[in-house]
């Protein structure tokens, strides 16, 4: 699985150059120290994953203030239990961005539940749009290969993963912004996961 | 294998599951290699995509984190033995598993611990050593026609599982609600019962078993009802 995974993106602090090569920091051998409670190691951690955990949360939720507030609730609890991280049980990224992603939706559904469902039919309307501001100042050629690989998706598993994933919508939420039959739109995304494995895993 | 269940993985691995939903497939992972290997891979699939949604973290953020840490203390490491329990499988043990089930939440909320995406899906033993000291664990079961359901339930833990066999799946747009039935009939919602292929299923029931003379189930809407609004299908008694 690790293989599939993007090598881990640039923290803010160690901005270069566009195009310049950085060794990505080892951040299962980060997470195993901070486990001992090394506070350096867990800063470089946060400096190497920050923008994907930040960005991730952001577009879930939506709401600056309130991303940043689970941003932080990831990574104290990214602290807390860091020696439960089991490197043979996939990467450390991603750990951190399936903690970072549930906490996303878990609390855009707990608190702000009403609210995004009233949206819901704007969003599916408005479609969903991908930050291409961020997108051309980082992992430029990375982006361009996911997009790629999702440009393999049919157009219903295309928005049936984005509107999963991105918006945090169930997958009974999803068939109906979609107009999906009840009970296919959880086949989509599975079936448009798999495809998104497959083109990825292949050369790139 | 459950191929209903099976076909949830996607659905889980972008965590588009209601709570119901997701509840039930965390107790069916333990059992299966093959979901929780999908999971893996499909949910690495989906974060690709994060490559697309990078953003600058507020500048105020580095140091929030950092001071946050100072002040908490890692969780010691699990134990290796703790890591294996394939609850699912132990079919003999039913009761015990359902009460560790149970256990696991009361040990989860008591413990303030974070969710983590590993621990959920391998139960710890110290919730079994937690259960192993419910000295008062008892069950009760209950049958009508083919279904069977038992119910598995400690005073001591304050926490009830109900296990069902032979039940079908819910018809489109209905869910099996769980009721705590009270001595004056009054019903508290206590969580879903979702079965699978095969009509088996497990739940922990929601809430405190304090002041409930009996557990119903019922038959509901999709989302649940604040009170039944059908008869019930089973109901146990508690002593």
């Amino acid at each position: 699985m690790m293989d599939r995974m993007p090598a881990a993106p640039e923290g803010p602090r160690a901005r270069r150059p566009s195009g310049a090569a950085a060794p990505a920091p080892d951040l299962s051998d980060l997470l195993r120290r901070s486990a001992r409670g090394e506070e350096e190691a867990f800063g470089q951690l946060y400096d190497a994953t920050a923008r994907r955990v930040y960005g991730l949360v952001l577009r879930v939720v939506r709401d600056p203030a309130m991303s940043e507030e689970v941003t932080q609730e990831v990574y104290l609890d990214v602290w807390r239990t860091s020696s439960r991280f089991d490197p043979d049980r996939g990467s450390a990224l991603s750990w951190l961005l399936t903690i970072a992603h549930r906490a996303a939706v878990d609390r855009v559904r707990s608190s702000e539940a009403s609210r995004r469902r009233e949206d819901a039919h704007a969003a599916a309307t408005r479609g969903v749009a991908f930050d291409e501001t961020a997108e051309a100042a980082h992992g430029a050629l990375e982006a361009q290969r996911v997009r790629r690989a999702l440009g393999t998706l049919t157009e219903v598993q295309r928005s049936a993963v984005e509107l999963a994933f991105l918006g945090g919508y169930t997958h009974t939420e999803v068939a109906r912004l979609l107009d999906l039959p009840l009970g296919t739109a959880k086949t989509r995304i599975r079936d448009g996961l798999i495809r998104l494995r497959d083109t990825l895993g292949g050369p790139a | 294998m459950s191929p209903d269940l099976h076909h949830l993985t996607g659905a889980y691995a972008v965590d588009a599951l209601d709570a119901e939903e997701r509840a039930a497939f965390e107790r069916h992972l333990p059992g299966c290699a093959a979901c929780r290997d999908e999971v893996a891979e499909l949910r690495a699939a989906a974060q690709t995509l994060g490559a697309l949604t990078e953003a600058t973290p507020p500048v105020g953020l580095r140091a929030a984190v950092l001071g946050g840490v100072s002040t908490v203390r890692p969780l010691p490491p699990r134990d290796e033995a703790d890591s294996v329990l394939p609850l699912r499988r132990r079919r003999r043990a039913r009761a015990a598993s359902w009460l560790a089930a149970a256990a696991a939440v009361v040990l989860l909320v008591a413990g303030g611990l974070a969710w983590s995406p590993w621990s959920r899906e391998e139960p710890a033993r110290t919730a079994l050593e937690q259960v192993e000291r419910a000295t008062d664990a008892a069950t009760v079961t209950s049958r009508s026609g083919e279904v069977t359901a038992t119910l598995a339930y400690s005073h001591e833990l304050d926490r009830s599982a109900i296990a069902v066999s032979g039940l079908p799946s819910a018809p489109e747009g209905k869910t099996y609600q769980l009721w705590y039935i009270g001595a004056d009939e009054s019903a508290r919602g206590a969580g879903f019962l979702v079965p699978a292929d095969d009509g088996e299923g497990e739940s922990v029931l929601r809430g405190s078993l304090r002041g409930a003379k009996a557990v119903g189930v019922t038959l509901e809407p999709a989302g649940g009802s604040p009170e039944p609004t059908t008869d019930p299908l089973m109901v146990m008694s508690l002593t």
